[in-house]
């Protein structure tokens, strides 16, 4: 049998963009080797960062980093109509989001990122330290200063794919788990995989193929000849103990790692981008399959830049900490759409997959149905890097 | 549930407080394993006022957190990681000593 789409990987973006291939009728099939949400779509902190983040104001980083406010803008209009579209609650909060600064080096930091980011559309403000201190008094004293974006927030990333994946059914997608590609390769005008099912090989043909495989994209494309230039990224993240609510916004800092923000029960998440340490295979290559471990150094870290802008976290005890694996591009920004190398093959990974998924899983679908990509994400396009891809021979 | 006597030698007994009550307890014990023998087996409540407790006995499932009095504050700990001491003084439900 001949699929229109074949999606491979049940995370969020492979859900969602499930969902809007099966409401365009196109009956899709997706095979998700362990569960769905199992990666890093239900191991993130949750966060919905659409300020321009501190890794891209980072010296050596790519200037392009700005080129993502743009898609940033799409996102928010995507977050907030996304519970009424999949018509159930989903725990997302738009309240705001402030990016602290703690020193003058910080607050310079922060006025030209507001600048730039106000060119590009972006309505963030720039406020003194007493006046973030008016919209989160337990701040400390010594923050001097804070960039504010009023539809920032946070998500539960622990339902968001479900919700997808129980829509996409809904609306005549086939969704399987425990179904691990073995092979994919090149079919005539289409693609042929190979499925294992419970102990059963199948396999099935397909016009287009996602690859909804977060950190796993570079190697199963690797697998076929083709480079994709994405970096593993394994992060640590940590919740506390319920606390009496205090915190509506979602808090990053300007200079160093940190995100922030308080659950509906009142835990406080706390992240930023801290690496932990993946598990290694017998030949030292990260094994992409096992959880990463926490680095105690880094967890005491990240813990610390929490509690010298939020002093009163001293009070609150950790109920757990966790490690995920996500990538990032070469140039930090998603790569997302058709791969020139191989047609029909499509992909989107490599940077703020969260914040960034419902919108890119959007515009995948989009490129297929529509045959072209969209225009809002031509930056984003895998094209950019088709050199990479120069000696491929077709296979 | 009740400690096995026979053949067994512990340390002299210290006395911990939960929720109010003094209890017996050795050193080198967890608090888990002297609420288990006190027969305190509600070890807090979830959001909804349901009872919960032990279960992994190992750090994990978070189930067996309780309050500690630590330095003049309630402080969250999970009952099987950590060791009892003279004096040590807990709590099932916050701020109630």
């Amino acid at each position: 049998m001949t699929h229109e789409v074949l999606i491979i990987g049940g995370g969020l973006l492979g859900c969602a963009a499930a969902w809007h291939l099966a409401r365009a009728g196109l009956a899709p099939r997706l095979i998700e080797a362990r569960g769905i949400n199992a990666g890093a779509s239900g191991q993130n902190a949750g966060s919905l960062h659409f300020q321009i983040e501190r890794r891209f104001l980072e010296p050596g980083a790519s200037g392009q980093g700005a080129d993502i406010v743009r898609l940033n803008r799409l996102a928010i209009e995507e977050w907030a109509g996304l519970e009424e579209q999949l018509s159930r609650p989903l725990d997302i909060h738009m309240h705001g989001g402030l990016m602290l600064a703690e020193s003058e080096a910080d607050l310079a930091l922060l006025a030209s990122k507001v600048a730039r980011e106000n060119e590009l559309g972006l309505p963030t403000q720039l406020l003194s330290g007493a006046e973030a201190r008016d919209l989160v008094p337990r701040l400390a004293p010594h923050v001097c200063g804070a960039a504010w974006l009023a539809r920032e927030g946070h998500a539960n990333p622990r339902i968001l794919a479900d919700a997808f994946a129980h829509a996409a059914r809904a609306s005549g997608a086939v969704i399987e788990t425990d179904s691990r590609l073995l092979d994919l390769h090149r079919d005539g005008h289409g693609w042929q995989a190979t499925i294992e099912q419970a102990g059963q090989i199948s396999t099935a043909r397909a016009r287009h193929v996602i690859l909804a495989t977060g950190h796993w994209t570079a190697r199963i494309a690797a697998r076929m000849g083709l480079n994709i230039p994405l970096y593993l990224a394994p992060l640590m993240m940590s919740v506390t103990d319920r606390t009496a609510p205090f915190l509506p916004y979602l808090i990053q800092h300007v200079g160093k790692r940190l995100s922030m923000k308080q659950t509906d029960d009142g835990n406080m998440v706390i992240g930023g981008g801290w690496a932990s340490a993946p598990q290694r295979m017998a030949d030292g290559m990260p094994d992409l399959d096992a959880p990463p471990h926490l680095v105690p150094d880094n967890l005491r870290a990240n813990l610390a830049v929490a509690a010298s802008v939020l002093p009163c976290l001293r009070g609150r005890s950790l109920i757990r900490s966790w490690t995920g694996m996500t990538c990032i591009s070469a140039d930090q920004l998603p790569v997302v759409g058709q791969v020139p190398a191989a047609p029909g093959l499509y992909i989107a990974a490599g940077g703020s997959m969260f914040t960034l998924g419902p919108l890119l899983a959007r515009m995948l679908a989009r490129s297929i149905i529509e045959r072209a990509m969209p225009e809002e994400i031509a930056l984003f396009s895998a094209a950019r890097f088709a050199h990479l891809n120069a000696f491929v021979v077709p296979s | 549930m009740s400690r096995i006597a026979d053949g067994v030698t512990r340390p002299a007994p210290i006395t911990v407080e939960i929720d109010g009550a003094m209890v017996p307890a050795h050193p080198g014990e967890t608090l888990a394993a002297v609420m288990i023998a006190a027969g305190a087996y509600r070890m807090r409540d979830d959001r909804s006022g349901a009872p919960r407790g032990l279960l992994c006995n190992m750090g994990t499932c978070s189930e067996c957190f309780v309050w500690i009095a630590m330095d003049g504050a309630w402080r969250r700990r999970r009952a099987c990681l950590t060791l009892v001491s003279e004096g040590l003084c807990i709590a099932t439900q916050e701020g109630q000593p």
